[in-house]
């Protein structure tokens, strides 16, 4: 299905040349007014930050669609039909999400809507998809109850199920480090990381010496980490996103606390390594894909990010170059239609992906279990850990 | 323990510094030009971006990086003054807060275009060293930003007290008319001032931006927002006060989180705010009286009338909007007006409470949120049918609301506003951290939809008709209400306090009667939004709800239930015609604003 994109020769310039043809070509297409017959683009909607507090992460968002959307119509598109996407900024901003999903529902040439970021954003637009009868894959909700709004809410996120246990384990069982203190962003993806990875801590024989929670705003952590290393603990954790992860990471270093510090798959990008400096020295973490990665499907994605934009690829990258991968696959399983890409998505079945290696969608409308690789930062790069 | 004591204070002390430093420019413009300058976020990150683009990109040495900074601010904050708010300055007090408003979007904007949205790094060379004291650690960048802070507010002092320029502000400052009259060029003296506040302004984002090692483009609103709070704990325009303000605020954070987390920073510092408030009006260093000056006291009105279109125009209107649905059924459109509607019940609550009855609030999201929860909570874990639990909500909102600001009444200007400001983030911090009653960080998920007689509102011309209709009823009970014996009492004390009482208007009263149905407006507001949402949590009714409302109503034409609604379509219209411009439109919403206020200074609504 997908191997198409391994087989494709010539990166980068191949890639950069393919990329400016088929950018013409649907200049051309949407200029000339060739619309609706057999070549005209399949269009997603996206619905993110790029403007506003979260602009960083719609920023990462539009680099993984476009890497995709370079290979799925450097490869003859759909059907060939070139898949392309409208990016609406919503600022992750309830009452803007609510009227760009309108905008999507009314616009018959939309087949499939990604985003938002924000559970607050992405769930108040859910109702609006949902009555449309247009799928909308929250690639980036994790909120437990984020795809029971409706079985048109998919989502191909990473969640606190897999990421909580595997945390857990890393430190107490890996690496042996009990008592741990933690900090937490107080949001519902952080609060429940931690509520899960304290009970599995328990369980592996470890225990949570202190919880810190902080609010996404938070940029001062020195007297939180002043009331940690008054706990002297072995380790402590993370369960943080890649900009807070790093201030912490430099403010317990520039406060003097040594313990080392074990950090959730959310922090892993190259953004936290150039914001904590040489803080993020020896920092753990386990992560879905990391650069290093052998699978095929990783190999071949870090290469042609590396390629058209000289730097590496984080989470928010990967998942959204698969979320579009997901859907170029729901329409081949399917039809390039509303009701074809819904259907098509509870037929995909062990498709290719970076996050996941093999991704199908469960009863929940969600995907299980990817394979989490222990890395930690060893001279300023993110290398597998080989044991000490 | 002691250790750590003394350790939670140092860092407190370090982060006070550089509020004090904030509020001080704050503090500056407030006494020179009477308006709390919304754009001095956004120079303190200006300041922020050039202080790491010298030091730590271009490799200057810290002095010379962070003057270099400051020299850049200070033009920039000129440029403000000359361009922007001297343009808006002598028609309404409201105006220059919104064109700094608008600055401050522009500035904002700017700089996510030309640095991106990413987190930069701010790497020094300076020492690291831990040094031992009490047996606590103190780094010596700690130290380093302490000094450095200080050494700023010092020179600034010195400035003020012994050169001409330095009295000429302080004349300014005491009595404008005054110190014109005795030949003090006021107009230059509020572009120095601009100037020099913004130099410093910019020097504490250029030392927040080295002490967090980081600088991104939004780090300005909190900062202000911190600033302005220490400004008020010191004092308002008082500068010993401003740094005084700041240091507490910092220690009293610090102290906060050791003992109840990070979540808890804001609460605690809020609510200190507001005892002092209560407790301490004139601020730490403000003396024993109450401050005579107080510029926000009878210039919030603006001098202009409201527009009143005609009975039948205004029949024509309404029923034009009922009918807009049969006549178009694009959603997208719909939608935005339902937003409209609904904000327009916000702005309408803050029309009664801020434009007729003169009292400044920051906080009204809180209501909203109160609202919102209570509607969400009593539908769900009670069963109460939301036709019902919405206005019920109202009520909600209107009791707990005018119970927690009801002490704050004898508060005016801007030491309300302030007030109102803490007690909107002390209602989202509660919701936040309550976690058996609102369900914490998680939110609350499943709201049912509004329901009449087994009728979802669910399609959104259903919403659309619900929502207008709303408003409608609410501003029909308020234009009975402003036009009534009530509503001219309300307009007495917006415009003299002191003579609305010796005409016996007893001002608790008529101020709660306001504030009563103002919260009742935005808690079914909020508690419409959750149901139309189906998913809120704490961060859906944020500060940035509040200042938003406000813009409406000063835009719209303050006092004027029109002109609230015409403010709200205007502003959420805005941004979404504005989706053409991709990812510059906040940029040209700004400019927007800037050249709405330039020519129609006391509001769309208003005739000078």
């Amino acid at each position: 299905m997908r191997t198409s994109r391994k087989n494709s020769s010539g990166y980068p310039a191949g890639i950069a040349g393919r990329g400016l043809a088929v950018a013409a070509l649907m200049a051309l297409t949407a200029f000339a007014g060739f619309a609706a017959d057999a070549k005209a683009p399949i269009y997603l909607g996206v619905s993110g930050p790029l403007t506003g507090d979260y602009a960083q992460y719609g920023a990462q968002w539009k680099k993984g669609f476009d890497l995709a959307l370079l290979e799925i119509n450097g490869s003859g598109g759909l059907s060939g039909r070139p898949l392309a996407y409208v990016f609406e900024d919503s600022q992750s901003d309830p009452k803007q999400s609510v009227a760009i999903a309108q905008k999507f529902v009314s616009d018959p040439k939309i087949v499939a809507e990604l985003g938002d970021f924000a559970s607050t954003a992405s769930m108040a637009a859910s109702p609006i998809y949902q009555r449309a009868g247009l799928t909308q894959l929250g690639f980036t909700n994790s909120h437990p109850n984020f795809t029971k709004g409706g079985d048109y809410m998919w989502s191909n996120s990473t969640t606190q199920k897999d990421d909580a246990p595997s945390l857990a384990e890393y430190a107490v069982k890996t690496l042996g480090l009990k008592k741990l203190a933690v900090f937490y962003l107080n949001t519902d993806w952080g609060k429940s990381t931690f509520d899960l990875f304290s009970s599995y801590v328990k369980t592996f024989g470890g225990s949570v010496v202190d919880g810190e929670a902080y609010l996404p705003t938070d940029k001062d952590f020195r007297a939180a980490i002043t009331n940690v290393s008054g706990k002297a603990p072995d380790a402590i954790v993370l369960i943080s996103y890649d900009t807070d992860g790093a201030l912490i990471a430099r403010q317990l270093r520039d406060q003097g606390a040594k313990a080392p510090i074990v950090a959730d798959a959310a922090i892993f990008s190259p953004e936290f390594l150039k914001v904590a400096g040489d803080a993020a020295e020896g920092v753990y973490t386990s992560s879905e894909f990391f650069a290093d990665d052998p699978r095929p499907e990783v190999q071949s994605f870090v290469k042609a990010y590396r390629a058209k934009y000289n730097e590496d690829p984080d989470l928010f990258a990967a998942i959204s170059y698969d979320a579009v991968f997901i859907i170029a696959d729901a329409i081949k399983e399917g039809a390039p239609t509303r009701k074809g890409i819904h259907e098509g998505l509870s037929k995909i079945k062990d498709i290719p992906s970076v996050i996941y290696g093999k991704l199908t969608f469960a009863e929940d409308r969600r995907v299980a279990h990817p394979q989490l690789t222990h890395l930690v930062v060893k001279n300023g790069a993110w290398t597998a850990w080989t044991g000490k | 323990m002691l250790h750590l004591f003394v350790e939670q204070t140092v860092n407190g002390i370090v982060t006070g510094n550089i509020y004090g430093l904030i509020a001080v420019g704050l503090a500056l413009v407030f006494g020179v030009a009477g308006i709390v300058n919304f754009a001095h976020g956004s120079v303190f990150m200006s300041g922020a971006y050039i202080g790491w683009l010298c030091i730590a990109t271009l490799r200057l040495p810290l002095v010379p990086g962070l003057l270099v900074a400051m020299a850049a601010c200070a033009l920039l904050g000129a440029a403000i003054e000359f361009l922007i708010v001297r343009k808006t300055l002598g028609s309404s007090q409201m105006a220059p807060l919104l064109a700094t408003l608008g600055a401050s979007y522009i500035i904002d904007q700017g700089a996510r275009l030309v640095f991106g949205p990413y987190t930069q790094p701010f790497k020094t060379d300076l020492p690291k060293l831990q040094l031992s004291l009490f047996g606590a650690t103190v780094g010596s960048i700690d130290l380093i930003v302490a000094g450095v802070s200080l050494t700023a507010a010092l020179a600034l002092w010195l400035v003020l007290r012994f050169t001409g320029i330095g009295r000429a502000i302080r004349a300014t400052a005491q009595d404008r008319d005054a110190a014109r009259q005795m030949g003090v060029r006021v107009g230059r003296v509020n572009l120095v001032t601009f100037a020099v506040a913004s130099a410093l302004g910019g020097l504490a984002g250029a030392l927040i931006g080295i002490y967090f090692n980081s600088v991104y483009p939004t780090m300005g609103f909190n900062a202000m927002m911190k600033g302005l709070v220490a400004e008020l704990l010191g004092g308002m325009a008082s500068m010993p006060g401003a740094i005084v303000g700041g240091l507490a605020l910092g220690i009293i954070e610090s102290w906060g989180v050791a003992l109840f987390g990070s979540s808890y920073r804001d609460l605690f510092a809020f609510v200190l705010l507001i005892l002092m408030l209560l407790f301490r009006p004139q601020g730490l260093l403000g003396g024993k009286r109450i401050p005579r000056f107080e510029p926000m006291t009878g210039t919030l009105p603006s001098l202009a009338k409201p527009v009143k279109p005609p009975r039948i125009l205004a029949a024509l209107l309404v029923a034009a909007a009922f009918l807009l649905p049969l006549a178009s059924a694009n959603p997208y459109i719909l939608q935005i007006l339902v937003n409209a509607w609904v904000y327009g019940l916000l702005a309408l609550s803050l029309s009664l409470f801020t434009g007729t009855t003169g009292q400044m609030s920051m906080g009204h999201a809180g209501f909203l949120a109160i609202g919102g929860y209570a509607s969400a909570l009593l539908s769900l874990r009670l069963g109460i049918p939301v036709w019902a639990s919405i206005p019920i909500a109202g009520i909600i909102a209107a009791v707990i609301g005018t119970l927690i600001v009801y002490p704050a009444f004898r508060l005016r200007g801007h030491y309300l506003a302030i007030a109102t400001l803490g007690v909107g983030g002390i209602v989202r911090l509660v919701i936040l951290n309550w976690g058996s009653l609102t369900n914490g960080a998680m939110g609350i998920t499943n709201i049912p939809p509004l329901s009449i007689a087994g009728f979802d509102f669910v399609d959104v011309r259903a919403l659309y008709w619900a929502s207008l209709a709303m408003l409608v009823a609410v501003a029909f009970l308020q234009t009975r209400l402003v036009d009534s014996p009530v509503g001219r009492a309300l307009r007495a004390i917006r415009d003299d306090e002191t003579a609305a009482t010796s005409f016996g208007v007893a001002l608790g009263r008529y101020k709660a009667i306001a504030l009563a149905f103002s919260g009742f407006a935005a808690g079914i507001a909020g508690a419409f939004t959750a149901h139309m949402y189906a998913y809120i949590n704490h961060e859906t009714f944020g500060d940035q709800v509040s200042i938003l409302g406000l813009t409406m109503v000063i835009l719209g034409g303050l006092g004027n239930v029109w002109g609230a609604v015409a403010g709200s379509v205007l502003l959420l219209g805005l941004p979404e015609l504005f989706r053409g411009f991709a990812d510059v439109r906040y940029l040209v919403y700004g400019l927007a604003l800037v050249l709405i206020v330039r020519f129609r200074p006391s509001g769309i609504m208003g005739i000078d």
